[in-house]
This record gives C-alpha cells, sequence and structure tokens, in this order.
C-alpha cells in the first residue's frame, strides 16, 4: 500500500517537534522499504491533504497538547475517532480542519486516504509555547517507542 | 460583575480564551480577548548569523510564512546596507503576489465566505467549505484547489520551498527563474486573474445582492472608526511588497506616512495585566483605552485598512473594483469591519493582476539577481504586509553579522485592540440584562474576529485542527454563571 509518512509540527517550538524527530528515526529505518515516503512538514487542513494526494495510507507523528494524560503518554488512533470540528464554527485561525479538507479533497476525485487509514501517532507535550530545539525529557524518552509504533503500523 | 469565558483547551493553530464580565444588571461591564502568545523567539535568535533569520521566522507562524520570510529578507539587506537588483525584488513580490492570492483565497472561502455565502443564520454543521461546496457548486471546489495549486507552485519555483521559502539572501536571492518558468508562471497568472474576477462576482451575486447582508455589513454592530494603516507605494497606492507605512484618520485624511526605519517613531506598544500580547498604537496620539476616534491611538492593519490608507489601487481591474467598493458603501473611509471581506477580495484580484504584471517584466528571468554585500552589517528593519495586517522586523547585529537583538511586530498584533473592541461590541449586542443568546453570541463573536482574519498564536499547525473557544460569562462579583464551549468533546 503506497504509504506516506509525516512528522508533524514546528521544529523550532519545543515538544513540538517530536513528530519530526520521530520521523527522521523512522526514516533510518525504513531504507529500501518500497512505496513509502517520509516527510516533515509544519502544515494542517488543506495543505496537509493536499501533500496526502496518491496515498492510499498515511501516518501522521505529531505532538498532542490535551493536558488530560501524563506528558510523554503515547496514543495512536485513526483520525476518524477525533471529532471533526469544522462541520461547525470556526475551528481554525486560517484553514479547516484535516477532517474536512480530506473530504472536500475526495469530493473533488482527488485521490486520498479514507480517515480510517490516517494514522495519528501522538506523543503529549509539555511545552508548546516556548521557542526551543529541545525536547523536554519525558517527551524526549517517549521518542523510541513511537518508532517502535510507527514500524508495527507498517508490518 | 457576571463573567463570560472562551477558553483553550488543546493546543492547536491558535485559540483563544475570552472573558465577559456583566455588572449588577447583567449588561456586558468588560471584556478581555486573551491569546496564549508563544514565547521567547527574539532570544531564540539572538546569537545566530543574521542570514538564517529569515529561514526561522517563517517557523514562527503556520499561516503566514512567506510574509515573515520576506519581511525577514529586507530586514536582512537592511542589516547589510545592501539593495537588491531590480529583478531579484521582482521575483520576490512575484512569490509574494502569489501568496496572498493563495492565502486570500483559503480565508474568503473556508472561513469567511460560508457566513454569507451560507447566510449568518445558516444551521452551523453547513458554514463552512463543504457547505459553499454544495450550494454553489462542485467547480467553486475545484477552483479554490486549483488556485491553491498554482499558487504554491510559484512560491515554490522562486523560493526553492513550499510554504516555507528559503532563497532570500542578503542583497537578492539564491537563484532566478529561467524563461521557461516564467512562462509557466504568466499562464499560471492569467488564470488568477480570472479566479479574481470570479470571486468577486460571487461576492457580488450572493452578498451585495441581498439587502440583508448589505445591511448586515453597514450596521453599526461592527462599525469602528479608528486610524487605518497600510503600505504603500510612491503614487500612494497599495504595495505589499515595498514601500512606506501610510497612516489616514478616521476622517480618512493622512496623518503619517513613515519609512520602515522610522516604526519606532511612530508605533509604541501598551501592556495589559491580563494579557502577555501587547497592543500596538499610534505613539503620536497616544493611548487611550479601547475607544474609538480620532483622540484614540487604536489602529487597524487589514485589507479594508490598507484600501482606506491608499489612494486607490496600482492595477485597472482592482482599481475599478475600488471605485465600486467605496461608491456603494458611502464614500471614504469604510468603517465597517464587515466590509474587509470585500475588500480581501478587490486585493486578491489586484495581487493576481501584479502577479501577471511582474511575469511579463522583461527583466524578471534575468540572471542579475543578487548584489553581493560589501558593508559591516549593523541594524535593519523590513516591512512588507501580511495579509492580516503589517509585518516589522528589526534585526541588530556584530559586526560580524551576529544577531545581538530581535524585535517583531506580527500582523494581527496590529488588530489585537481592534479585534477586542468588536468582540466588546459584539457580545454588549447580544447580552441584555442577564440574557444571553447562547449561539448567536457564539457566532457574532466569531464573525467579529473572522473579519480580521487573525492567526492568533501563530502556531505551525493543528491537530486535531479546531479552534477551541471556552466563554465564561461572570456576574459583577466573579462568580461564573455560564461557560459556552465548543469542540471541546
Amino acid at each position: 500500500m503506497k504509504t506516506l509518512i509525516i512528522g508533524l509540527g514546528n521544529p523550532i517550538l519545543g515538544d513540538d517537534a517530536v513528530g519530526w524527530k520521530v520521523a527522521q528515526q523512522v526514516a533510518q529505518r525504513i531504507e529500501g522499504y518500497q512505496n513509502i515516503e517520509v516527510d516533515f512538514l509544519s502544515l494542517g487542513g488543506l495543505s496537509l491533504m493536499e501533500r496526502m494526494t496518491g496515498f492510499k495510507r498515511v501516518i501522521l507523528i505529531d505532538a498532542i497538547y490535551t493536558r488530560q494524560q501524563p506528558v510523554g503518554t503515547l496514543t495512536a488512533f485513526p483520525l476518524s475517532v477525533l471529532p471533526d470540528p469544522t462541520t461547525g464554527h470556526t475551528t481554525a485561525a486560517h484553514d479547516t480542519s484535516l477532517r474536512t479538507a480530506l473530504s472536500v479533497g475526495r469530493s473533488m476525485d482527488i485521490p486520498l486516504p479514507d480517515d480510517d487509514n490516517v494514522q495519528v501517532v501522538a506523543i503529549e507535550a509539555k511545552n508548546v509555547h516556548d521557542f526551543s530545539e529541545k525536547l523536554s525529557p519525558l517527551v524526549a524518552a517517549a521518542v523510541p517507542r513511537a518508532v517502535e509504533t510507527v514500524m508495527k503500523l507498517l508490518a | 460583575m457576571e463573567r463570560i469565558t472562551i477558553d483553550p483547551i488543546t493546543r492547536l493553530e491558535g485559540h483563544g480564551k475570552i472573558e465577559i464580565f456583566l455588572d449588577k444588571e447583567g449588561n456586558v461591564a468588560n471584556t478581555y480577548f486573551q491569546v496564549p502568545q508563544l514565547r521567547g523567539f527574539e532570544r531564540f535568535c539572538v546569537g545566530r548569523q543574521v542570514e538564517e533569520v529569515p529561514l526561522l521566522t517563517n517557523r514562527i507562524c503556520g499561516v503566514c510564512p512567506e510574509a515573515h520570510h520576506m519581511a525577514g529578507a529586507k530586514a536582512v539587506d537592511a542589516v547589510y546596507h545592501v539593495d537588491p537588483p531590480r529583478t531579484a525584488k521582482m521575483l520576490r513580490e512575484l512569490l509574494y503576489s502569489a501568496f496572498y492570492v493563495t492565502d486570500h483565497t483559503t480565508h474568503f472561502y473556508a472561513l469567511a465566505g460560508p457566513d454569507f455565502v451560507m447566510g449568518p443564520d445558516a444551521p452551523v454543521a453547513e458554514r463552512n467549505i463543504l457547505g459553499i461546496i454544495h450550494k454553489v457548486g462542485l467547480e467553486i471546489g475545484g477552483k479554490v484547489l486549483q488556485c491553491r495549486k498554482y499558487g504554491h507552485t510559484v512560491i515554490e519555483m522562486i523560493g526553492g520551498r513550499k510554504v516555507h521559502p528559503c532563497t532570500s539572501i542578503p542583497g537578492g536571492l539564491t537563484k532566478g527563474i529561467t524563461k521557461e518558468q516564467r512562462d509557466e508562471i504568466l499562464e499560471m497568472g492569467k488564470w488568477a486573474v480570472e479566479f479574481g474576477h470570479f470571486s468577486l462576482k460571487l461576492f457580488n451575486d450572493i452578498v451585495l445582492g441581498n439587502k440583508a447582508y448589505v445591511d448586515l455589513i453597514l450596521g453599526d454592530i461592527y462599525t469602528h472608526r479608528t486610524y487605518y494603516m497600510g503600505m504603500v507605494d510612491e503614487n500612494n497606492k497599495i504595495n505589499f511588497y515595498d514601500g512606506k507605512v501610510r497612516v489616514v484618520g478616521p476622517d480618512g485624511k493622512e496623518f503619517v506616512k513613515y519609512a520602515p526605519k522610522e516604526y519606532a517613531d511612530n508605533i509604541a506598544e501598551h501592556v495589559e495585566p491580563w494579557t502577555y500580547l501587547k497592543f500596538p498604537y499610534l505613539k503620536k496620539v497616544g493611548w487611550k483605552g479601547f475607544v474609538d476616534g480620532p483622540d484614540s491611538g487604536v489602529y487597524m492593519a487589514t485589507p479594508l485598512s490598507r484600501l482606506n490608507a491608499a489612494d486607490g489601487m496600482a492595477t485597472p481591474l482592482a482599481q475599478e473594483e475600488y471605485d465600486k467598493f467605496y461608491k456603494t458603501l458611502g464614500g471614504k473611509p469604510v468603517h465597517q469591519r464587515l466590509a474587509t471581506h470585500w475588500a480581501r477580495l478587490i486585493e486578491l484580484l489586484y495581487a493576481a493582476e501584479r502577479w501577471v504584471e511582474l511575469a511579463s517584466d522583461k527583466e524578471i528571468a534575468s540572471d542579475n539577481f543578487r548584489t553581493i554585500p560589501t558593508e559591516t552589517p549593523t541594524e535593519g528593519v523590513g516591512i512588507v504586509e501580511a495579509p492580516r495586517g503589517t509585518l516589522t522586523h528589526h534585526y541588530w547585529t556584530d559586526e560580524r553579522g551576529v544577531t545581538k537583538q530581535v524585535n517583531l511586530i506580527v500582523g494581527t498584533t496590529n488588530n489585537y485592540a481592534p479585534i477586542s473592541m468588536s468582540i466588546n461590541k459584539a457580545a454588549s449586542s447580544l447580552i441584555k440584562k442577564g440574557t444571553v443568546v447562547t449561539e448567536g453570541l457564539l457566532n457574532m463573536v466569531e464573525m467579529a474576529f473572522r473579519a480580521y482574519d487573525p492567526c492568533l498564536s501563530c502556531a505551525t499547525h493543528s491537530l486535531p485542527g479546531q479552534m477551541p473557544l471556552e466563554v465564561t460569562i461572570k456576574d459583577h462579583e466573579g462568580n461564573p454563571v455560564k461557560v459556552l464551549k465548543q469542540f471541546l468533546e
């Protein structure tokens, strides 16, 4: 299955860089794999959807900031389980939600993965407001587990 | 005092918290719009080679990295006291024009448009880009995506990367474009001009053709008589990339026109104890609080303010639309904030025309795209118009070009006071004697700040991609009496 792995986040915004760090290690592990691409993005909504064009499956690796679980907690879930807030009020300062963007793309007959085939690997972050190139310790400690999670999803 | 709060729950593209305090009678006493500011960027930049900073600044914001890259590039030119060749300036402006077309398109069709095309009273589930596609037709979705594709293609051709350009260096660019690329860019630009026309026609048919919508735009609820800021060329026509910053008063007359390096003489920042974000105001008028009028230093920097601050548009088709805009809305300046959506579409058409103009220039594919700096670096200011407001970057370096200090005034920050005032006015109209119109409140508050197209905290992306709001209403003693939430499940 043609698969795109995306490390998502801001590489200079503390724990927000964790998606990039995990994706960098995954990229090393999958050298030589067929039909798998890795990318590093700071995008959401329509732009993120546009990058997914032509892929059957996407793995998004990202920081998440719920403050409802311990820092460093690793979760994996399909995009389809997230609420799609854009079917209501304003949901992003300058974009639409990824799920709505994917719906828009599909209605235009753009080949895109189903929401069930967009797997999110999320790491609970601590610092996403202070500019820094360092991950906080508990988030850094979650990186190897996140890499293994992605590898299992690929298996 | 009764209090209403809109609070961020998850980390997202931008999130706001709004608190509304009521007086004893249950009417709005105060509103507070808080934005969690990203911290430490200036410190992060210190000690780096200054030419690296435009690559870092485009990571401040996921909405307008191109604007930060351009303001940074111009500041670095100034630091090195180098004037890029004409071709380099044109290429940067060409990239920037394509970015503007893309950015304004996204805002109108994904955010602002739904309120009007679907109607402010349409069910919330339909008020989004999918709703527009269902109502107007599949063709419109295809055009929007095509427009974005063309814009991103031009940005990548000139900027080296999509979204986060990386080719601007002191004195110009790392590369030029080929004649083949120029031809391709020109064709895409012609398509963008047609798309700009199409968008204005859509606005004309659906919004201006409906008296209820025109009344909504012209109503008092979103009207503020403030100063207006925008960059202009030597003929006082709008320019997004270069020129002087012009400010007109509530009466529409020029108050000041300043060169980028004079910004600190003209803009000061007010601090409030309830928010980390500062409120820029006109230094020579002074901070008088969140109030309208010629005695208040509050100013606005948006598409509407740029139209108000200029004498016209530098391209013919956009000028026709400019004339129609003021004729329809009763002359200059226009104070009604919802007219910003119309102004944004006129800017979209201008940017598309400018795209074609620049791509048609004989020198655009020249190899003369860089002047090598020879002066010792010191300090410099770069200003561009970001889609959501005047963007100022100021860098200081040592003699090696290592950054000592960085100061930024970002687009949305200019509008922090006006946004707060609009939210207050919207809330005041919907909360009377303790009666709160809950659904209406959220919608009207959203419409208030959506007109400004704010990028809020300038985070770079969103998962799951929502802007949660929690509105807390508190009584005159500070006890929460009602909390309105959205998308917090």
